[in-house]
């Protein structure tokens, strides 16, 4: 942070050895300078703040369940009972495991079409296609990743809900699960399809950033050695763009588990714990993940207990965001180091 | 040898399929837009206010939705520009190699990564604060409640700038790097101060990065909901002094909730409380279009640079 010192704003001019004149443009810099630092310095405690607000609401809920909030799932129940509960005798503890879980399956689902669909989209784009088609494909991956969250829910609400409900269920299947949850289509399967397609154009165009910044002499090595060009691609091109591959892919699951309105729209909105004891159904569980759990219980933000609960689910994305944040950022700093060794 | 070229193949095949179903998923979403919502949208949808209503007749257009929309990303832009500016001149000419830069650089990564619904969620903790009830209304009438309403066009902006910032730090930091150093000596050696160098010389060759960043900024803007939704409310209508249009009623519109289009859709979605998706469709065609436009000009920037720069 810069300093004023007084020679800088009062200095006697070379003139008169008693007078002493005002050097006005230069206080004018170093005002200028300040007002710039305090703005840039809000942003930064912007965050600070964010993490103390968010902090101090869901603190009751923390102090009333203590581990309890991230090891049981009874949350449906529980906002239930909390919205009806007396105001002067309010019910704290709240168990999101099955937010969690819910969270963590849609992305990883999503992670794991998209990352292998966007890298060879990528590869598509960066060595495979050239002229027209090349420019017809950045075009739709700059189109899909602006289109907004809202209008992939719509979508997916119109298209893949009915194609889940028509292909994959029938009545006597319903009836089975009947005593879990109801089979409607609404289910983790649709959320991860249309995460995938929300989160494939950050994989896209963070390979292509990555593939693009493989040195040429890399492909020319390979390519004189008599390698084909395919094989050149697979063996050298990607390899050697993994850490770029990687930042975009942990990127993309900070976004997946950060979607609100989309998955809020097809994901089922109501709190099952997944189980792999179902096998094949396990997919087709109506799930609800932390951020959509915000969106969908907000109409009854205004009990103390349960606004506490929705804050709680802020703190565990607020963790797991910013965790990944840091970590895209070490994955970063360690390709550039890398590239400069080069 | 035939297993080697199977496997190859294979691969390939696996890669263009893949990059053909990006493809086809970017014009089957705009198509399946067109075919469902092009009925819907006509002169008189533009131009009248929504009605809430079970009746698929009757129940207006989006007039309101899309002033709101462009109150907010107006608002959101007016307060995110001089805010990234200011950051992004102060990561790229002033900053020093220090702690305190690192965590500014730290705090603006670990920002970007946060969830537009977890800053919305920060701002119900933070305007429902009655010191801040000035930006929206306070709750009157319920007793022993003191608290802000929280929810307003003027939050929703505040909101929505934070949610911008650090993206459009980011690419204004990259366009301020990217204008050349002789520039600034040129300035510097002719007697200018650091100041004048900056605001003269630097922001003005730097102002195509600047604009792609206000582009950038409101496409992120017009298209979220977590943000609208919590902070400016789930009413299609304005709920301040009518008409909301009248210039008089300025205020009071923007400390007052409305909707936005990606409320509207939501809302009319059959997710939401409307159930009428061919409005939800229309609406969605006229939100992508205004996308498209934007993406358009952003991309025009960019291919003008590109042929100055040659």
């Amino acid at each position: 942070m810069a300093k004023i010192f007084f020679e800088d704003v009062v200095k006697p001019t070379v003139f008169s050895k008693t007078k002493i004149s005002f050097n006005l443009s230069a206080l004018y810099d170093k005002l200028w300078e300040y007002a710039i630092f305090s703005l840039a310095a809000t942003g930064a405690i912007i965050i600070v703040l964010i993490f103390v607000f968010i902090f101090m609401k869901a603190w009751p809920v923390f102090q009333a369940s203590g581990l309890k909030v991230i090891t049981t799932s009874n949350f449906e129940e529980q906002i239930r009972h909390a919205y009806f509960a007396p105001l002067d005798e309010q019910l704290w503890e709240f168990g999101l495991l099955s937010l969690i879980v819910g969270s963590l399956t849609t992305a990883l689902g999503a992670l794991f079409i998209a990352v292998p669909a966007g890298v060879g989209t990528a590869v598509i784009i960066c060595e495979m296609s050239s002229g027209l088609l090349k420019r017809f494909l950045e075009a739709a991956t700059r189109l899909l990743a602006a289109i907004p969250s809202v209008i992939y829910g719509l979508v997916g609400l119109m298209v893949v809900i009915p194609l889940i409900s028509d292909r994959l269920l029938n009545v006597e299947l319903q009836i089975k699960y009947l005593e879990y949850f109801q089979l409607n289509g609404y289910s983790m399967l649709a959320g991860i399809i249309v995460l995938s397609f929300m989160i494939v154009p950050l994989v896209i165009a963070l390979s292509v950033d990555a593939i693009n910044a493989v040195p040429r002499k890399y492909r020319e090595a390979s390519l004189a050695l008599g390698i084909t060009k395919w094989r050149t691609i697979i063996k050298v091109v990607i390899p050697a763009a993994k850490s770029g591959i990687l930042a975009g892919v942990i990127l993309a699951a900070g976004r997946g588990i950060g979607e609100a309105i989309a998955l809020s729209m097809v994901s089922g909105a109501s709190a099952n714990m997944p189980s792999l004891r179902h096998g094949f159904v396990f997919f087709l569980t109506p799930v609800l993940p932390l951020a959509s759990a915000i969106i969908n219980k907000s109409q009854a933000i205004s009990v103390p207990s349960i606004e506490a609960a929705l804050f709680s689910c802020g703190v565990i994305l607020l963790v797991i965001c910013a965790f990944l944040s840091i970590s895209t950022r070490i994955v970063e700093s360690a390709v550039r180091r890398r590239q400069g060794l080069d | 040898m035939i297993k080697i070229k199977i496997r190859d193949a294979s691969q390939q095949l696996f890669a263009w399929v893949s990059a053909l179903i990006t493809l086809a998923a970017c014009f089957g979403i705009i198509l399946f837009l067109l075919v469902k919502g092009h009925g819907a949208v006509t002169l008189e949808f533009l131009l009248t206010d929504p009605n809430p209503t079970f009746q698929a007749e009757g129940a207006g257009g989006i007039l309101a939705p899309m002033a709101g929309t462009f109150i907010v990303t107006l608002t959101g832009v007016v307060i995110a520009l001089p805010w990234a500016i200011a950051t992004a001149t102060y990561l790229s000419e002033y900053a020093k190699k220090n702690l305190a830069t690192a965590y500014l650089k730290l705090a603006i990564d670990v920002l970007s990564g946060v969830p537009t619904i977890v800053i919305a969620i920060f701002g119900v903790a933070l305007f429902t604060n009655p010191t801040l009830g000035f930006l929206s209304s306070m709750i009157e009438g319920v007793e022993g409640v003191n608290k802000a309403f929280g929810k307003s066009f003027l939050v929703c902006g505040i909101g929505m700038a934070i949610m911008v910032l650090p993206y459009m730090i980011k690419t204004c930091e990259e366009a301020i790097k990217a204008v050349p150093n002789a520039f600034r000596e040129a300035s510097l050696a002719l007697g200018a101060s650091k100041k004048i160098t900056i605001t003269d010389v630097v922001l003005p060759s730097a102002r195509r990065g600047i604009i792609t960043a206000i582009i950038l900024g409101m496409g992120r803007i017009i298209g979220d909901t977590a943000i609208v939704w919590l902070l400016l409310g789930g009413s299609i209508r304005m709920t301040g002094q009518q008409p909301w249009w009248h210039l008089s009623n300025w205020l009071s519109t923007l400390q007052n909730t409305g909707s936005t289009l990606t409320t509207y859709i939501f809302l009319n979605s059959p997710a939401g409380e409307g159930n009428k998706p061919e409005l939800a469709f229309a609406a969605s065609l006229v939100l992508v279009v205004i996308i498209v436009f934007l993406n358009a000009a952003a991309g025009l920037i960019g291919f003008m640079g590109k042929v100055k720069e040659e």
